[in-house]
């Protein structure tokens, strides 16, 4: 029998003809083949390739490698195939603390602004986990998440009510998730965050892995799983808000990402899914941006418009139509009658 | 044995209570409705008083009698609405957590008056087209949750997990159509939130037929409705159609929540949340609970109205800001947050 090719093969057949597209298509076109030579000259070509689209491409691989990977640990963390930055309040939480200064014409430096998303994602998160109580039933947790998140969004159309027309016009595009004239200023502001969120998450891992026998075993090893589980959710929140802070919440990435990786890596632990979580993830706002940017020219669509649109359908059909034979004989979280199960 | 038959006697010797419950509810919602018609900046009380008394200046006449009165009007019917839909879904489905905002509906309902508004096809000169598009879309939503809920239909959570997934693409669809056609976004964002501002004649005469028609058609489905409820075999075994039955509960809590949403927009977790009280308040026969529930509903919207109106002229003193409003649906859906959260909780701590 042969080997299918392995996975990340996929991921990169897919990546690289998205990004030659990112980069090469939209006005003035640039054929892929040129891409180089205009890279390194100058002209009008090389100033949009090197100041607008390469940012872009760039931002968009690091946001949705973050939101990819911060999706997967909220999923295992919690051991809900549904439980999403989304679902949780911790979007909305970050969006708020964006936002709110902006329409309150606060004027704020935007080296702060990460820190305010991050204080909005925590509260939001916290506030939910607090609320449904840190070790019950996966539905109780997603319903009371999404109650949290319905308070946020409302406070945060209160805000754009109170906002003015124009004001309006770019809030609503952030709220959506936007990656359009976003520059290289915006993609170095992101390193520093990256350097702390990605020890924490590396070391966070092996307690995944842990996470994922069931609470009881969990405690049996020695893990405080109530501990664990803030601690997953402070990893969650440091990769999500500066990626918010930058491209607003680019709706759905968090779910569809690790639902991809465990398709395309079936039986993998925590750690084996981290990496393709992240790739996916990567890959699906590279594979949304070219739609957002180009379909409706020359009007931009929010690129968490189109993620929402498709990221939900493909994801939920993932977690349906998982071939039995190919999922782990534990209950791997993903695993429809798992979820069933922890339910009742 | 069927609860209808055991609910009969009950009903007979609760009646009284019933209608004293009926009695307060409705004077609860006038009070709301005057609450609504004097809560608002820069007419007093006396000026409204005499208003109504025939005399008082122009502009007091025209602001109390062309915009409060209708917006009083529509706040409460279109309350009384989302009540009633709710009920109707939550007992047609069998499922406590049915909702209208979290079986697709409202936001297919948005998403369809929005895409009439942004094709031209629709505005405030033809309002009729929008609440036709609104019901369309309203029915897409419900038809995109069945098919998503699949096999897992009757679990109620599941459900409403499922709900939020297709709220999420709806709204998606909702945001590209809006920034498609952008000009009216200002206007539109109310509308997602649920507000109140500027309803005038023109919206309470298209709403109060529509209304009064679906509203009847829901009552009218109360003994089957009531059926439902007990099961689908006890149902079946008493003689009803089930599915002719559900499928006529769905059409009316579909055309009634896009009626709603077409006048004030998407009014957050008072479909979801007012039947609760009401089935607590009145018991299981929706022969008494259905009119409650409307009657409850009007009385939340019209009360949260009134709110609003308060608390956006306190915030206007407080802050010194002329054009803060604070729309309706912001304080129903905290409200509704809150209330979903203990009663979340209360649930997870009887597993």
């Amino acid at each position: 029998m042969r080997r299918p090719p392995a996975p990340w093969l996929w991921l990169l057949a897919v990546a690289l003809p998205c990004a030659v597209a990112a980069l090469s298509l939209g006005t003035p076109y640039v054929p892929a083949h040129r891409l180089p030579q205009v890279l390194g000259g100058d002209g009008l070509a090389s100033v949009v390739v090197g100041e607008l689209r390469l940012p872009r491409l760039v931002l968009a691989l690091v946001a949705g490698a973050c939101l990819g990977a911060a999706g997967l640990v909220l999923q295992e963390a919690l051991r809900n195939p549904l439980a999403v930055p989304e679902m949780l309040g911790v979007s909305s939480g970050a969006a708020l603390g964006v936002a709110a200064p902006l329409v309150l014409s606060l004027s704020v430096p935007l080296a702060v602004q990460p820190f305010l998303a991050l204080a909005g994602a925590a509260l939001g998160g916290l506030l939910t986990l607090a609320a449904a109580g840190l070790g019950r039933s996966p539905s109780a947790v997603l319903l009371t998440g999404a109650a949290v998140a319905a308070a946020l969004q409302a406070a945060l159309l209160v805000l754009m009510v109170l906002a003015d027309q124009l004001d309006l016009q770019l809030i609503y595009r952030y709220l959506l998730g936007s990656l359009s004239a976003r520059t290289w200023d915006d993609v170095t502001g992101l390193w520093p965050w990256l350097a702390v969120a990605l020890p924490a998450l590396v070391l966070c891992v092996p307690v995944l892995g842990v996470l994922r026998l069931g609470d009881d075993d969990a405690r049996a090893l020695g893990v405080r799983v109530g501990r664990a589980r803030v601690a997953a959710l402070g990893v969650t929140v440091l990769l999500i808000a500066p990626v918010v802070a930058v491209c607003g919440p680019v709706a759905w990435v968090g779910f569809l990402a690790p639902h991809l990786a465990r398709r395309l890596r079936p039986g993998a632990d925590a750690a084996g899914l981290l990496g393709y979580a992240a790739a996916c993830g990567a890959v699906v706002v590279v594979c949304a941006d070219l739609p957002a940017r180009l379909l409706l020219a020359p009007v931009e669509t929010p690129v968490g418009a189109w993620t929402a649109l498709f990221g939900v359908p493909v994801g939920v059909a993932l977690l349906k139509w998982r071939t039995p034979e190919r999922s782990s004989p534990a209950p791997a979280p993903g695993d429809r009658a798992a979820l069933r199960k922890a339910e009742r | 044995m069927s609860a209808a038959r055991t609910a009969a006697p009950v009903l007979r010797r609760g009646r009284t209570g019933t209608r004293v419950k009926a009695a307060v509810l409705v004077v609860l919602a006038l009070a709301a409705g005057v609450a609504g018609l004097v809560a608002g900046p820069a007419v007093t009380t006396a000026d409204v008083a005499e208003v109504f008394a025939g005399g008082g200046d122009p502009l007091a006449r025209h602001i109390v009698l062309n915009l409060r009165l209708p917006r009083a009007l529509v706040a409460l019917t279109a309350g009384a609405c989302l009540a009633l839909a709710g009920l109707v879904l939550q007992s047609a489905l069998r499922n406590p957590l049915a909702g209208p905002e979290v079986t697709g509906v409202t936001p297919g309902a948005v998403l369809g008056a929005v895409t009439a508004t942004g094709l031209g096809l629709a505005g405030w000169q033809s309002p009729t087209a929008v609440v036709v598009a609104a019901c369309l879309g309203g029915c897409a939503g419900a038809g995109l949750l069945w098919l998503l809920a699949g096999r897992e239909r009757g679990d109620p959570e599941q459900t409403a997990v499922h709900g939020v997934l297709v709220s999420a693409v709806l709204t998606g669809a909702t945001a590209v159509v809006l920034l498609i056609a952008p000009g009216e976004l200002g206007s539109v964002v109310q509308w997602l939130v649920g507000s109140t501002e500027g309803r005038v004649w023109r919206h309470w005469e298209l709403l109060w037929p529509w209304a009064l028609c679906w509203g009847a058609a829901a009552w009218l489905l109360a003994g089957p409705l009531t059926l439902l409820r007990c099961g689908d075999e006890q149902a079946a075994a008493l003689g009803l159609d089930i599915g002719r039955a559900r499928a006529a509960a769905l059409a009316c809590a579909v055309a009634l929540t896009a009626g709603a949403v077409s006048a004030v927009g998407a009014l957050g977790f008072v479909g979801l949340l007012v039947p609760h009280v009401a089935l607590a308040v009145f018991g299981a026969d929706l022969r008494a609970t259905l009119p409650g529930a409307a009657l409850l509903g009007a009385v939340v919207v019209g009360g949260a109205d009134a709110g609003a109106q308060l608390l956006s002229r306190a915030l206007a003193q407080a802050l010194d800001a002329d054009r803060l409003t604070v729309p309706v649906g912001a304080l129903t859906t905290c409200a509704g947050a809150a209330l979903l959260l203990i009663v979340a909780r209360r649930r997870a701590d009887l597993r």
